[in-house]
């Protein structure tokens, strides 16, 4: 917990993956006092892409920070963008995590009717990634992380997904998140 | 005879090896506190004595009726245990009364023998398997101030590999 007052940024950054581009961004946003608070960055399709919220102190302009981000951008390829987010709405509570795993050959839709699906049970997903693995017979593979809201019936959920599983040709997997707390 | 409130990270005697502990009277209430706050805890398959702000190396287990369990030794309460041998591995994401509100990838042996004492000094052998041989090593782990944080082993699924571009 930061003690001072806060303004939050949404700041991102892709380019061709290298190392030293976590340091240099990171190096930027430390020099401005910024604070990473949430974080993800991961290769996707050889482009290394970064998404985080960045604490700045009260009063700091996103302006500066983006120009500040220009020199490490040209250095290393990346394009940044700046953006304030409002402060975070705080996380709806009482629901329960479920996995969604959809794999099989890929093809256009299949993130769409998924999410589509969800979004229509009222289904929140907190966290979404998808790849194609294997080189002879490239199989997509998408797993999600979901809080599926109280009272919202987990098994219609599952229903609705294995048959837009079937209509798309992959399977679908809808589980409880296992978690043991020891 | 109470149960104790649990002690959350960053306590510091959650990241301190604990002191080993004599049998005896001492042993003795520790580990009745033990039992009490795994009692009490819902869901609570296991607590070590850190996490109840004692530093000593005294556990208790109970995986008992628990849907993953294969091996089931009961209500297991040692002093001074050591992991004697372990086989396999497997990855399994876990959580922590010391840490709430998170979880993890964490890869445990599939099967461990476990020798301690009870508190009242008796020698206790325990083999185990599948969840119990994780609850097991959880435990043992917060005896040497390890929490499953310092053995997460992947991010999320396992499923997707890092793939090097070049």
């Amino acid at each position: 917990m930061v003690a001072f007052r806060v303004m939050h940024v949404a700041v991102t950054a892709v380019g061709a993956d290298r190392p030293g581009i976590v340091a240099a961004v990171s190096r930027v946003l430390y020099d401005v006092g910024g604070n990473i608070e949430d974080s993800r960055m991961a290769i996707l399709g050889g482009h290394f892409a970064m998404v985080l919220i960045v604490a700045l102190p009260d009063g700091a302009d996103p302006e500066n920070l983006q120009r500040a981000l220009a020199e490490p951008a040209g250095a290393l390829g990346l394009i940044t963008t700046v953006r304030p987010v409002a402060d975070a709405p705080p996380p709806h509570a009482g629901g329960t995590p479920y996995v969604v795993s959809v794999y099989g050959a890929d093809k256009p839709g299949i993130v769409l009717q998924i999410s589509e699906a969800l979004a229509a049970a009222e289904v929140n997903i907190c966290d979404l990634a998808t790849h194609v693995v294997g080189d002879q017979e490239p199989v997509y593979v998408m797993i999600l992380e979901v809080d599926v809201p109280p009272g919202a019936g987990p098994e219609t959920i599952g229903s609705a997904l294995k048959v837009i599983g079937s209509e798309l040709g992959v399977d679908v997997a809808f589980n409880p998140m296992e978690a043991d707390t020891l | 005879m109470a149960v104790r409130p649990i002690v959350r990270y960053p306590a510091t005697v959650l990241k301190a090896p604990a002191a080993s502990l004599e049998p005896g009277d001492e042993a003795v209430a520790i580990c009745s506190d033990l039992v009490d706050t795994m009692r009490a805890s819902p869901a609570c398959v296991g607590i070590a004595a850190p996490q109840i702000g004692v530093a000593a190396r005294a556990f208790c287990m109970d995986v008992t009726g628990h849907r993953k369990a294969r091996s089931c030794s009961g209500l297991v309460v040692l002093i001074n245990p050591e992991i004697v041998a372990h086989d396999g591995a497997k990855v399994a994401r876990e959580g922590c009364m010391s840490l709430p509100d998170c979880t993890g990838n964490v890869r445990r042996a599939l099967t461990v023998t476990v020798r301690g004492t009870t508190p009242e000094g008796a020698e206790r052998e325990i083999v185990a398997d599948a969840f119990e041989a994780r609850a097991l090593q959880h435990e043992i782990d917060h005896l040497d101030g390890l929490l499953f944080l310092d053995r997460v082993s992947s991010l999320t699924a396992d499923l997707f590999p890092r793939k090097r571009y070049s």
